[in-house]
């Protein structure tokens, strides 16, 4: 594996130049740009399969690039000079990512071909070349070596969801939601900037890893006792913590700023699958996970990351029960999984967190990639009442739909289950000690319930029953570029749940827990970023119910439980033939859930309301005193000036008079001044 | 190349070649007065500023004046009351420069104009007087050569001798002239009977006590008389740059000269009258001791006057209508700007600020001169000589409407031209000065609000001439080849003055660091 690394910026230039070459030649190629897309994001998985096995023979890969810029600088722990640079961070963490982002890029490029090509859209090179355009800063984020660098590609890769949510720019939803999206993340972003110039300006450094990285500095600082800006260092860690979770709330879609995720769905169905489901909307969590050593030093943001996880858990999938549109179900449920990523890292379970980003990545790539091929079954209907009756029609996409569904619902033994019940079990432990955690369990184990309703009222309604449409009755034919996709995410989502088998490695005491062991190095890793570094940086104590078995069958019992009644739920009231909607029953509570506990509301009353008042203030100090000033200024000038002209009568006579006039006052000033009277 | 191979006397060449230049145009207007061979009298004009350049240039690069322990030939003094050193080669540099320039812009200037060859040799001859006045380093020489570049000034502002405002103009430059010679002269007795000596070093030598005053008492107890005397310097010198309370002939002598003819002065002249300046105030009375014989550092005048002068002639330029008036007003300003030269100098340091005013001088003379020959070529047209007159220029003579352009920019200050630079240099010079006196901070804060102010009206010019309609009335225009080619040098040096920076920078600084160090 001797240079591998040397490689590694292939990875990310790869789509780059498919980006280029879709957007000034897409129009006279044959497929669009589909083509070099495809084999840009096949070269950079089989790259980043390289990398995956280079880090696995142990070796791993940290490099400074290209420093931009570099000067000095007074940070607040003493470090007198600061670099800013591009570099790049291999190490098992990023390895694992970046197989998973161009493995779903290269299959959503796949796909696309049956999905949009086939189905006669136009514009398609600004299609592939915002894929390309998305792949490398998606896989430029991932092996980002500093903050700074990970936050300008955080950026670019919300550009690229704002391009893409708008690809069919000439509806009036498209471009809205994409203004929307853009703005909440914005939003988030701007928290995410200021926590890193705080970072920046108190540690001097925005590595991630190595002995001159910020997390290591800040363990420093924590360790002296020190005070930074005039706060105790561990509570100015955790401030500068939650200004960057900022950004991954935004990001990640987390309760208070999920809301643009849902209307994102405008985005052509790839899209959605790609960015808003796999790979951007992960970001955020990635970002914790990449930086989880400087959270694991402030128990209060960990403790905040579960609470928003769990409660974001339960709040999504509440209201993913209530939705019609099979990419709304979807959506909410994202929401809601990326929820439970956020729980497990908040309570220390940084292998459960990855370990959910991974299945989450694939089974929901398949969802909405399953949703894309029953859109494009139904004639581009959305609507689940409309359909029904697939399940023979299009075996293919329903036993890979089940498939995910499965996964999603954490059904043993399909991957979902095994990394949501390490979640659950993980906080569960925690929770055990610490009551505010146990509330975020709760919900967490609550929301279980939820989503095996969501996810097989989704199932029953779309492929099941009697057709409810003439789409439904006739539905259009999909090709291989469609199933090919489908079949090996449909594997994936089954099996990938062996990576991490922890509750059977726990039962039957045998060592089978590979990822644990992956993300802990033990194959290849830097020191300070695997998991027992961390696990020693973590505050939290934890209990277990009589016995660590005995809590680990209660936590699984629980959540499976739970999984099932849902489902059971849901085939009880839709498993029917004819389904009817049940929304009635639920009375108000269903009207307040349908319409999204009124969060879109109250955020465009908090931007009309007050913020637009307070902008109308600030324009009018704009308009009135800065104007006033320099209007004042003006005039004043002007006014001068034609007194100053004045001066010059043209009557010679008077110059000469001025001229010793003005010689006599210099005379007289200056000879006070120099006191010669 | 062995400079020292040379009589010392050649190395007041720049200056000679002028003086000849100009014989030979009398001596052929005296042999053929009817002569209306244009060619060879322009030619000759040309061929005499460009050699006087040529030869200036080269001794610069000969290490005229550079120290021998820096490996130059160190400074040459050719004869009694002239030296020649970096400071005299670098402002002959100037003189020469836009000698050249207006010389060769006259050319289609003058055309049916009669007294072509007086215009010439008149020209020349103050050319002479400036470059003189570069290397003169005693009172008289100093008298001498600021007359010998006054007086054919005041006979090429009213050469123009059909013309009203022209006559007009020349007679109130001459009488305020004649004042501002008069206060000058009585400067000169009065630094005379004050110290005994005419020559910079020894005034200066009397100044700091290392030798007795002339009539023999005690030099401190003649600061009044001697403080006097340096104001009354002081007035000759506002004079010949135009600065506040001096300035008065400025905006009509613009107006009324012919357009070349206000460059020359508004340039020429004006750095002429700097370079003695920046020579009599460094030389013959050193920061220092100056303060205990007069009661105070004459910085303090020069304070005063730079901010008075960069106020009014910005102020009094903002509201001007006629194009070629609001160029006087602004070269008033930048008389201002130039002064901040003078009045950030301290005992021990300034070379930054003093080099920065000679960068701006010298950057001066190409962006002001080629924006009075765009004038000129407006007066060639016929067009006006209002800002409304020169409305949509830029439709019909695209080329020198651009150069129009970056003459105002720069003039403004706006990077990447060249008068962006010296300007900077001049406001961070003036900042570093701040540390010795706050009033500098003063200073530093007109320059950017007046800065300020002058974007308004030069932008005011390029709107004019780039956005606004043109006039359907107006005839096709004439490409006068000379007066383009000068406009178009002058443009090109505004803006390749940029990288050319280094050496002119370090000409300057050099320059600047040998007269105050």
């Amino acid at each position: 594996m001797e240079g591998a690394f040397s490689y590694a910026p292939a990875i990310a230039a790869f789509p780059l130049v498919a980006f280029v070459v879709a957007l000034v030649f897409g129009k006279w190629m044959p497929k669009k740009g589909a083509i070099a897309g495809i084999a840009a994001t096949g070269a950079s998985l089989v790259f980043s399969l390289w990398m995956l096995a280079a880090v696995a023979s142990g070796e791993t890969y940290h490099e400074t690039l290209y420093e931009w810029t570099a000067g000095e600088a007074a940070s607040e722990i003493g470090a007198d000079t600061i670099g800013f640079s591009f570099g790049i961070l291999i190490d098992p963490l990023a390895a694992l990512m970046l197989v998973i982002v161009s493995l779903v890029a290269f299959l959503v490029h796949v796909f696309s071909l049956g999905y949009m090509n086939a189905e006669g859209e136009t514009g398609l090179p600004r299609y592939y070349a915002g894929l390309g355009l998305f792949t490398f800063s998606m896989l430029s984020f991932v092996y980002a070596d500093n903050l700074l660098m990970a936050f300008m590609f955080f950026e670019l890769v919300g550009l690229c969801s704002f391009l893409l949510i708008g690809f069919w720019f000439r509806t009036r939803s498209a471009p809205s939601a994409a203004k929307k999206a853009f703005l909440v993340t914005r939003f988030g972003d701007y928290f995410f900037l200021l926590g890193v110039v705080a970072i920046a300006a108190t540690f001097g450094t925005l590595q991630f890893a190595g002995d001159e990285s910020f997390v290591a500095a800040a363990e420093a600082a924590i360790d002296d006792g020190g005070q930074l800006f005039g706060f105790d260092a561990e509570t100015w860690v955790t401030i500068t913590g939650l200004l960057v979770l900022g950004g991954v709330i935004g990001k990640s879609a987390q309760f208070p700023l999920h809301t643009w995720l849902p209307d994102a769905m405008e985005g052509p169905t790839t899209v959605s699958a790609l960015i808003h489901a796999a790979t951007m909307v992960a970001a955020g969590v990635y970002l914790v996970a990449r930086m989880f050593g400087y959270y694991a030093l402030s128990p209060t943001t960990l403790a905040i990351i579960a609470f928003i996880g769990g409660f974001t858990a339960l709040f999504a999938a509440t209201m993913g029960v209530v939705k019609d549109d099979v990419k709304q179900v979807l959506a909410y449920s994202t929401i809601s999984q990326y929820g439970y990523m956020m729980l497990g890292l908040g309570v220390g379970g940084y292998v459960a967190g990855v370990f959910h980003l991974m299945n989450h990545a694939f089974f929901k790539a398949l969802l909405f990639l399953g949703a894309g091929a029953v859109i494009v079954l139904m004639h581009h209907e959305q609507n689940m009442w409309k359909m029904g009756g697939l399940k023979d029609k299009a075996p293919v996409t329903y036993y890979t739909f089940l498939a995910g569904a499965l996964a999603l619902a954490g059904i043993i033994p399909f991957s979902g289950f095994w990394s949501k019940d390490e979640i659950l079990y993980d906080a569960l432990i925690v929770g055990l000690e610490e009551p505010l955690i146990m509330a975020a369990y709760a919900m967490g184990l609550l929301a279980v319930f939820f989503t095996g309703f969501y996810t097989f009222r989704m199932v029953f309604l779309t492929f099941h029953g009697e057709p409810r449409s003439e789409a439904a009755e006739d539905p259009h034919p999909v090709g291989w570029s469609i199933k090919l996709p489908l079949i090996v995410l449909g594997i994936l989502a089954v099996v990938a749940g062996i990576a991490n088998l922890a509750p059977v490695a726990k039962l039957a005491n045998v060592d089978i827990t590979f990822l644990e062991h992956w993300l802990d190095g033990e194959y290849g890793g830097i020191d300070e970023v695997t998991y027992s570094a961390y696990s020693e940086l973590l505050a939290y104590e934890t209990g277990v119910i009589s016995s660590e078995q005995v809590t680990v069958l209660i936590a699984a019992g629980l959540s499976l439980l739970l999984a099932f009644s849902g489902a059971g739920l849901a085939w009880k009231l839709y498993s029917d033939p004819e389904p009817t909607a049940h929304k009635e029953r639920l009375g108000s509570a269903g009207t307040v859930v349908e319409d999204n506990y009124y969060q879109d509301e109250y955020q465009v009353w908090l931007a009309e309301g007050v913020t637009l008042p307070l902008a109308r203030v600030a324009d009018r100090f704009d308009q009135t005193v800065i104007d006033g000033t320099v209007n004042g200024v003006s005039t004043a000038s002007l006014f001068g000036s034609s007194w100053v002209k004045r001066i010059q009568t043209g009557i010679v006579t008077n110059y000469a008079a001025l001229l010793i006039a003005g010689f006599i006052a210099l005379l007289l000033g200056l000879g006070v001044y120099g006191g010669w009277f | 190349m062995a400079i020292y191979e040379l009589p010392e006397w050649t190395a007041l060449g720049p200056a000679l070649i002028l003086a000849v230049t100009a014989l030979a145009l009398f001596a052929f207007d005296s042999i053929s007065p009817r002569s209306t061979n244009r060619q060879l009298l322009a030619g000759t004009a040309v061929a005499g500023s460009l050699t006087s350049l040529g030869v200036a240039v080269w001794f610069t690069v000969a290490g005229v004046g550079t120290p021998t322990a820096d490996g130059g030939n160190g400074v040459i003094d050719p004869t009694h009351g002239f030296v020649v050193d970096q400071l005299a080669l670098y402002f002959m540099i100037i003189v020469a420069v836009v000698t050249a320039l207006i010389v060769v812009a006259s050319y289609d200037y003058l055309v049916d104009h009669a007294y072509q060859a007086e215009y010439y040799s008149l020209v020349i001859l103050a050319a002479t007087g400036m470059s003189l006045m570069a290397a003169a380093d005693s009172l008289v020489t100093i008298l001498i050569a600021l007359e010998l570049a006054s007086l054919p000034s005041y006979a090429l502002v009213a050469i123009l001798k059909d013309n009203r405002g022209s006559v007009e103009a020349g007679l109130k430059y001459f009488l305020i002239g004649s004042l501002s010679s008069a206060i000058f002269i009585y400067g000169i007795s009065l630094v005379y009977g004050a110290t005994g000596h005419l020559e910079l070093a020894a005034i200066a030598e009397v100044v700091s006590g290392e030798t007795e005053a002339g009539s023999g008492h005690d030099i401190t107890e003649m600061g009044g008389l001697l403080g006097l005397g340096i104001l009354m310097l002081i007035g000759g010198f506002a004079f010949k740059t135009a600065s506040v309370p001096f300035h008065f002939w400025a905006p009509e002598a613009y107006e009324g000269a012919p357009a070349p003819i206000s460059a020359f002065l508004s340039s020429a002249s004006k750095a002429a009258g700097f370079v003695v300046l920046f020579r009599v105030f460094t030389e013959a009375f050193p920061l220092g001791e100056i303060g205990a014989v007069i009661g105070f550092d004459w910085t303090v005048a020069f304070i005063v006057l730079a901010i008075v002068t960069m106020t009014l002639g910005n102020f009094a330029a903002a509201t001007q209508d006629s194009v070629k008036r609001m160029l006087a007003y602004s070269s008033i300003g930048h008389a201002g700007y130039a002064l901040i030269g003078l009045a950030g100098l301290t005992a021990d340091g300034g070379e930054l600020v003093m080099g920065a005013a000679m960068m701006h001088l010298l950057v001066y003379g190409f962006m002001n001169t080629g924006a009075f020959l765009f004038v000129a070529l407006a007066e060639h047209w016929g067009v006006g000589r209002t800002f409304e007159d020169y409305n949509g220029l830029a439709a019909q003579a695209p080329v020198a409407c651009a150069a129009m352009a970056v003459f105002m920019f720069s003039l403004a200050g706006i990077p990447p031209f060249g008068g962006f630079f010296s300007k900077y240099f001049l406001f961070v010079g003036a900042l570093e000065a701040a540390t010795a006196s706050t009033a500098m901070l003063v200073v530093a804060a007109v320059l950017v609000i007046n800065s300020a102010l002058s974007l308004y009206y030069y932008s005011r010019l390029v709107k004019a001439i780039w956005i606004e309609d043109p006039p359907a009335t107006r005839d096709r225009l004439a490409q006068p080849t000379g007066l383009y080619a000068a406009i178009i040098v002058a443009a090109v040096m505004t803006i390749v003055i940029l990288p050319g920076f280094g050496p002119v920078v370090d000409a300057a600084l050099d320059a600047a660091g040998a007269v105050v160090g």
